[in-house]
């Protein structure tokens, strides 16, 4: 879905990393810094139904970052079964602008991994638009790949990367992969796009 | 809610009947309390997503449209018949309203709906009201069978990519006498040019030889107008042709189609003339968004009359491409349509697959790729008119015995037939998608090679009833394998090389990519090679040899194909080999990544190519084992950028008619040269590298091989 992690501007904050508090989303309270700060910052707009959908099913893989009682960040995620493997989601990054580049994201987005990892994931996925190289290069650092590349997959005609990081696996011989996907060889071939707009 | 008030509504719908809810409304809202949630079972992320706030711009197109419908608009005023009574706005309007719906066709090209595009014109959601307009009503019956025919190329395409969204009409009528709309124009051409020669022979004092009524009011004006409207119903008209001409089975009109490409592309430039655009002086012009030539806003456009019928969901708002955006667009849609109209119907299947390879290089568009499409694969044939069997036949260069074969109703042959024309279509689709595509083929093409190898086993252990029949049988399933593990390989190598026109690499992965790309390259050669040889020595058994002594061997060593492909070969091992060595030496750090490491992105990057065998070891551990000793000074003394620059230079002259392959060996020549010298450099500096020199891989020089580039920090 969305991350909004670069640039920042001219107005940066200042402060020491060790003052930035990260919270697991507690409960309703919640819900209104994050989709104050989401609308802020990202340019999709989310009804009121998306937010909910998250933070309800999946309330131990969303965190916020406070700065002294102020909501300056959070992350908005999902898990699930998606063709016979258990992968988290990544749904929303948002860091606000004066608090950027000083590693807010990559700490929220890592405890959401690690839930994640906990959790029995074998990978975690989302998407970002290509031109946002700060999402890029902070994904690039925690490990990710760029899977895919989905082509005008913004309704501003922007392409998008599927992003994906692959926890380690027990080692399985290629060919007995081959055997467990010679089904989906035969299904349909067609790739569903995990979230439209 | 009152009988009268839901009498306004009930334009809207069919059988609608409309009822207050507020109350209920209400009710719900004080039976929640504050973080109280109903969940239903089939309320999913799609259906959250779907949701739109009531009242909220940014998801209610409701919220910004003036009229309710298409009717209510009309009767607003909104399309008038004529748009002014005065004969010169009238006809500065018309143009506007050509040139807006130029800019709605190609933003529909790109990939937005068309009712929220073309149909946006409320001229053409109701044709029968333009019939008294003659300039109006010929150029919306022609836009609508040319959208009908764009339409149809790129349903007969059936990618099934995203742009499926192209397709979607949406109960939009683009029914009409199609044959008709040429007629229509021609007769409105030629009354303008009548107009335009009458006024013409005015201003030269020259008698005016027939009574006409001039186009418009002021005389000052009527040659601009004349002129202007005339390349826009010209171009309109060439590119129905082209349309038309293309739209001919089995390539027939690719001639004539080339003709009025070119008409078109000099209408499309007089129009950017006529309209006093000077784009090389840099002057100040009106805003760059407009969508016409006058920078004025066109009569008749409403975007949001169709929001009931444009999409399953209410559609979020679109920006349409300014006028010199699309004059930009249909420039590239022709060049693109003249290259495919220059493709030769003669073409092998190896020159087909490089045809297509290169169109995609400029990066064409949907309705391009769609003709290119069409035009190679009809009614199962190569350009309709030749069967996928013999296509494979001579690919694979069978003996001309196989044409009174049974072969070609075995089960995996005939699913390899299958398998080549899929291929085809998939090269012909947008890059990313492509790409996707020929990694999950890889699968297909591996069963059914395996299929085909146990028809040959199974043909060794049948009873010898005709011993040479079945000996023929046994070679040409042979040959065929050998073929097919060559396209196998050969698709392998396309899917690497589209990640990085893809930018799916990050600089740290680059080894490993190269590693493959050279792993994949040298069996791809080992095939190529095979097959040439098998050909050759085919060729020779029934020809005298006209150089005795001359070894068909070495003929074969030398092919210019294989040695094309060796320097890339050489490249591709260069870089896996610096970039490891770089590694080992510590020249490149790279911070270990906190939840996996390099093994598992290996492994996600090649999963593909791992689950269908290629190649056949378990490859990570090949990697690293390759690659854990490299070091700089052992490159230093077998460099393999020297090895790729002197093949390149060696083959040249091989390809001397050929420019494609010139220019690329030259590109395998400069990234040669450059990462050499790079590389000694990078051998002297050793440890200084990390204070005063900074090292990075640029693709200056080639779109898929890398740079190493030293600056000075």
């Amino acid at each position: 879905m969305d991350t909004g992690v670069s640039g920042g501007g001219d107005e940066k904050a200042e402060f020491d990393p060790s003052e930035i508090t990260y919270v697991s989303y507690g409960g309703e309270h919640h819900l209104p810094l994050i989709m104050n700060l989401v609308d802020q910052e990202l340019s999709e707009p989310y009804s009121i139904f998306t937010y909910r959908y998250f933070v309800y099913l999946w309330p131990q893989l969303s965190f916020l970052a406070f700065h002294k009682e102020k909501c300056v960040g959070t992350v908005v995620c999902k898990m699930g079964e998606h063709r016979s493997t258990y992968r988290g989601y990544i749904a929303m990054l948002v860091v606000v602008k004066p608090y950027r580049g000083k590693g807010i994201a990559t700490e929220l987005v890592s405890r959401s991994i690690r839930v994640m990892q906990e959790s029995g994931c074998e990978e975690v996925t989302l998407e970002a638009e290509v031109t946002n190289k700060g999402a890029l290069a902070l994904y690039g650092r925690l490990g990710f790949i760029r899977a895919k590349r989905l082509f005008r997959y913004y309704l501003n005609g922007v392409d998008a990367f599927r992003l994906k990081l692959l926890f380690p696996q027990p080692y399985i011989h290629p060919s007995l992969l081959m055997e467990a996907h010679e089904d989906s060889i035969r299904r349909s071939s067609s790739d569903t796009i995990e979230v439209s707009h | 809610m009152a009988a009268a008030e839901a009498s306004i509504f009930s334009g809207s719908g069919d059988n609608s009947v409309w009822t207050d809810v507020s109350p209920l409304l209400q009710a719900a809202c004080n039976g929640l309390q504050d973080g109280e949630l109903i969940h239903g079972d089939n309320f999913n992320l799609y259906a959250a997503m779907s949701a739109l706030e009531i009242m909220d711009p940014k998801m209610d197109s409701g919220m910004i449209g003036r009229y309710y419908s298409v009717d209510e608009a009309i009767d607003g005023g909104a399309a008038p018949i004529p748009i002014s009574f005065d004969r010169t706005v009238d006809v500065q309007c018309t143009i506007d309203i050509m040139d807006h719906l130029l800019a709605c066709e190609a933003t529909w090209h790109k990939g937005h709906s068309l009712a929220q595009t073309v149909f946006s014109c409320i001229y053409l959601l109701r044709p029968e009201r333009t019939t008294s307009h003659a300039l109006l009503h010929s150029y919306s019956s022609v836009i609508r069978a040319t959208c009908k025919a764009v339409i149809s190329v790129v349903s007969d395409a059936r990618t099934h990519e995203e742009e499926d969204l192209f397709t979607m009409m949406y109960g939009l009528n683009l029914n009409g006498e199609d044959e008709k709309c040429l007629s229509i124009l021609n007769a409105v051409e030629e009354t303008i040019s009548r107009q335009l020669r009458a006024c013409r022979a005015l201003s030269a004092r020259r008698k005016v030889l027939e009574d006409i009524e001039p186009l418009q009011n002021n005389p000052m004006l009527e040659e601009g107008y004349c002129r202007a409207i005339l390349a826009r119903l010209r171009f309109r008209k060439h590119f129905y042709h082209v349309l038309m001409c293309l739209k001919r089975p089995q390539g027939r009109g690719l001639q004539l189609a080339r003709k009025h490409v070119a008409s078109c592309i000099s209408e499309l430039k007089a129009i950017r003339e006529l309209s006093g655009q000077h784009t090389a002086c840099g002057g100040q012009t009106i805003s760059e968004d407009r969508t016409t030539a006058s920078g004025r806003q066109p009569v008749g456009f409403d975007a949001s009359l169709n929001a009931r019928l444009s999409a399953p969901t209410p559609p979020r708002s679109i920006k349409i491409l300014s006028w010199s955006e699309a004059i930009e667009y249909f420039l590239k849609l022709l060049q693109d349509l003249d290259i495919i109209s220059s493709c030769s119907l003669e073409n092998s299947l190896d020159c087909v697959l490089h045809f297509v390879v290169q169109f995609q290089k400029s990066q064409p568009d949907l309705v391009a790729r769609a003709h290119l499409q069409r035009l190679l694969l009809q009614d199962g044939k190569l350009f309709g008119r030749e069967a996928i069997f013999s296509v494979i036949s001579k690919a694979a260069t069978l003996p001309e015995v196989v044409k009174n074969h049974d072969i070609e109703k075995m089960e995996c042959v005939i699913q390899l037939g299958q398998l080549v024309i899929n291929l085809l279509r998939i090269l012909c689709a947008n890059s990313a998608w492509q790409r996707r595509k020929l990694g999950k083929i890889l699968q297909d093409w591996r069963v059914t090679y395996i299929q085909l190898e146990l028809a040959l086993r199974s043909k060794f252990g049948e009873p010898s009833g005709t011993p040479s029949g079945e000996n023929i049988c046994m070679n040409i399933l042979k040959q065929l394998l050998v073929w097919v593990e060559e396209k196998v390989y050969w698709i392998a190598s396309r899917f690497l090389m589209l990640g990085f026109e893809l930018e799916l690499y990050s600089t740290s992965e680059y080894g490993m990519v190269y590693w493959y790309i050279y792993v994949v390259s040298v069996k791809l050669v080992e095939k190529l090679h095979h097959r040439i040889s098998i050909s050759n020595r085919v060729k020779c058994r029934g020809k005298k040899k006209r150089v005795p002594g001359k070894d068909a061997t070495r003929d074969i060593q030398f092919s210019p194909t294989v040695l094309f492909l060796q320097s890339h070969i050489c490249l591709a091992e260069g870089l896996t080999m610096m970039l490891a060595a770089l590694r080992n030496e510590k020249m490149i750090l790279e911070s270990p990544t906190p939840f996996n490491s390099d093994q598992e992105r290996f492994f996600q990057h090649f999963e593909l190519l791992q689950k269908a065998g290629i190649p056949d070891h378990n490859s990570y551990q090949s990697f690293e084992g390759s690659t854990k000793n490299a070091s700089l000074s052992m490159l230093a003394m077998y460099n393999h950028f020297k090895d790729a620059q002197r093949i390149a230079k060696e083959v040249k002259s091989s390809f001397s008619d050929d420019p494609e392959r010139l220019s690329e060996l030259r590109r395998i020549e400069q990234v040669a040269e450059h990462n050499s010298v790079a590389l000694s450099l990078l051998c002297r500096v050793g440890d200084a590298l990390d204070s005063s020199l900074k090292l990075s891989f640029e693709f200056s020089h080639h779109p898929h091989f890398a740079t190493a580039v030293v600056r000075r920090s």
